[in-house]
């Protein structure tokens, strides 16, 4: 696509793994993607189909407990990494692609930033989780769907932050100098501004997925779309009507747990990022 | 004035493009839009050609459109139509009756967020890259990370169901009597949620803080500070946290937002019947009246926010008036 410039985003990540944050949250991503990869063929339990005696406290044979029809929650919390994440995944990518075009956009056009900056700003004074119920409940909650409602909801954040630093690269002498020698606007965003964002619209990508997440599970737990597609999300939804009466609190514990671990280490990885390119956030402690 | 006027016509067009958006999603779904607001509801068959009739769903789009206005600008409070799972309750009437819940729990976790995130800024900004400042940061990160309803529901089976000290469910009792038992009975019933709101809200304002805080600590009106033998205390809260703060109250109508999207979650788990367990419970009986209408009354209050905000702004910082 670009003339990306390896060696700058090696260094970026060579100095980001050196910190201890940013290893732990890649070691969970790494990890979860191995359980999504692998877990399934090697559950012992179907997620679906009762595998003993309803309300089992964990124990050996089921680390998890297992739910009020006798589920196996570690079964179900690994089938349910997948629907779970990939949502978020693909939601960051569209985001942040939108939020990444369109901040460069309205940085370096002049005329177009009054009107982007405007849409900008009145997605974000919608809250969020309301603005896709409403659109969720109203149209067939497919999976698209879902995707594209939080694109649509996430991608002002990102915009917002690279319009800013467009603002201030365009002003620098090199972006002048490339002028003069001739390179057309395109080529300028291209070779020149593009490779000074993508650092930061990586940190950006970063968080973006662990936003997402958390309002995908916020929704199936909702139970917009179908609560019946075993996700970190639905599993809480059907524990939260059955999981306080019956008294299984393992069921509510594994799964919450799942999604915080995931959306933390995204966004340790994506503080890390931050960090390395802005010195002045450093807690040395770290 | 100019930033005033800017942040007026701003809210304005927010304000129009929420309305407009109201009157549009429902429209754009396939199908009778009169089948749509009444299908697979309840009601009888005869009220629902009285909302046809009442909103003209059987008429043009324009003419939708023109009542649609009229009903929201010509009544008070606004006319969304009538509920379907609460007939024949107006929509309005009932987010009347659910906002003051609201208002108590959004209005408590957001100082109190605002205050805990202050604190942690101000000590860390006192002892940098201190066990201190380690510890909220991560501690912020962690809490940012965890889903409102899921932290709603540990705390109620530690505090409600295992413990027994806090009710579970609702936001006051049955007979909660009067006085300073009525006010008890609120407290107890608002404590897990406003908790919850709390714990996954405030992680936000901390990044700001603590972001802004680590600029002002290198400016040169925090070294002459420190030149002149000022005490840390002194510094921290006086110069530093003081000159922080201008980034987290131009943030507020989007902090709003965002606990405004947890109020949801928080209300529903803890069966706290304010207008985030109403959108749930809208959802699942379909009443779309009522959808629209929260919807227009969450995006007011995000806007009402944010216009507040931005006069504090201009309280705080003069230059803006320029």
């Amino acid at each position: 696509m670009t003339t990306m410039q390896p060696s700058a985003i090696r260094t970026i990540t060579s100095k980001m793994f050196r910190r201890r944050t940013a290893r732990v949250g890649g070691a969970i991503i790494l990890a979860v993607l191995v359980l999504i990869l692998l877990g399934p063929f090697v559950t012992p339990y179907a997620p679906t189909a009762s595998s003993g005696a309803a309300d089992l406290p964990p124990s050996y044979s089921h680390p998890f407990g297992t739910d009020f029809q006798g589920h196996d929650v570690l079964s179900q919390v690994i089938f349910g990494a997948y629907p779970s994440m990939i949502v978020g995944v693909l939601a960051a990518v569209g985001a942040v692609a939108t939020g990444t075009t369109i901040g460069i956009m309205a940085g370096y056009y002049r005329r177009m930033e009054a009107l982007l900056t405007g849409t900008a700003d009145v997605v974000l004074t919608f809250p969020p989780l309301p603005l896709m119920v409403l659109l969720a409940s109203l149209y067939p909650a497919t999976t698209q769907l879902i995707i594209v409602v939080l694109i649509l909801v996430l991608w002002p954040v990102s915009a917002r932050s690279i319009r800013s630093q467009v603002l201030s690269l365009k002003e620098r002498p090199y972006v002048e100098s490339g002028r003069i020698s001739g390179m057309g606007n395109l080529e300028i965003l291209r070779r020149v501004i593009f490779p000074e964002i993508a650092p930061i619209a990586t940190a950006y990508f970063v968080l973006t997925v662990a936003a997402a997440i958390v309002l995908v599970t916020a929704l199936q737990f909702l139970g917009i779309g179908n609560p019946d597609v075993v996700s970190w999300g639905s599993i809480l939804y059907w524990a939260q009507q059955f999981a306080f009466y019956h008294g299984d609190w393992w069921w509510i514990l594994a799964p919450g747990l799942m999604i915080t671990l995931v959306a933390m280490a995204f966004a340790l990885l994506g503080f890390s990022v931050e960090e390395v390119m802005d010195p002045r956030l450093r807690a040395s402690a770290s | 004035m100019d930033f005033v006027k800017r942040r007026i016509l701003t809210s304005i067009a927010v304000f129009f493009v929420a309305i407009n958006l109201d009157f549009i999603l429902p429209r754009l779904v396939p199908g009778n839009a009169a089948e749509i607001f009444a299908g697979g509801t309840k009601l009888p068959s005869n009220a629902v050609n009285l909302l046809e009739i009442r909103f003209g769903l059987n008429q043009p789009l324009y003419v939708q459109y023109y009542l649609f206005f009229k009903g929201i600008f010509t009544n008070w409070p606004p006319y969304f139509g009538v509920s379907f799972n609460y007939y024949p309750m107006t929509v309005s009437n009932l987010i009347a009756q659910r906002l003051p819940w609201t208002i108590l729990l959004i209005a408590s976790s957001f100082f109190l967020s605002f205050y805990i995130s202050y604190l942690l800024a101000a000590i860390g900004s006192m002892r940098r890259g201190g066990k201190f400042e380690f510890g909220s940061l991560y501690t912020s990160i962690l809490f940012w990370s965890t889903p409102a309803f899921w932290v709603g529901m540990i705390l109620i089976w530690v505090f409600a169901v295992y413990l027994g000290w806090l009710p579970v469910f609702g936001n006051i009792d049955f007979n909660p009597g009067s006085g300073l038992a009525y006010v008890a009975s609120v407290v107890f019933h608002a404590v897990l949620p406003v908790i919850t709101l709390t714990a996954v809200v405030f992680g936000q304002n901390y990044f700001v803080l603590r972001g802004a805080a680590q600029q002002a600590l290198r400016s040169d009106y925090v070294l002459t500070a420190k030149s002149r033998g000022l005490r840390e205390r002194t510094i921290a809260f006086g110069y530093v946290l003081r000159n922080s703060l201008l980034p987290v109250v131009s943030l507020l109508g989007y902090s709003l937002a965002s606990l405004l999207s947890a109020v949801v979650l928080v209300e529903s788990v803890f069966g706290y019947t304010g207008v985030g367990d109403l959108v749930v419970d809208a959802i699942i009986n379909r009443d779309y009246p009522v959808l629209e209408g929260t919807f227009f009354y969450l995006t007011l209050i995000v806007i009402i926010g944010g216009l507040i905000g931005d006069f504090v702004l201009l309280k705080l910082d003069p230059r803006l008036r320029r």
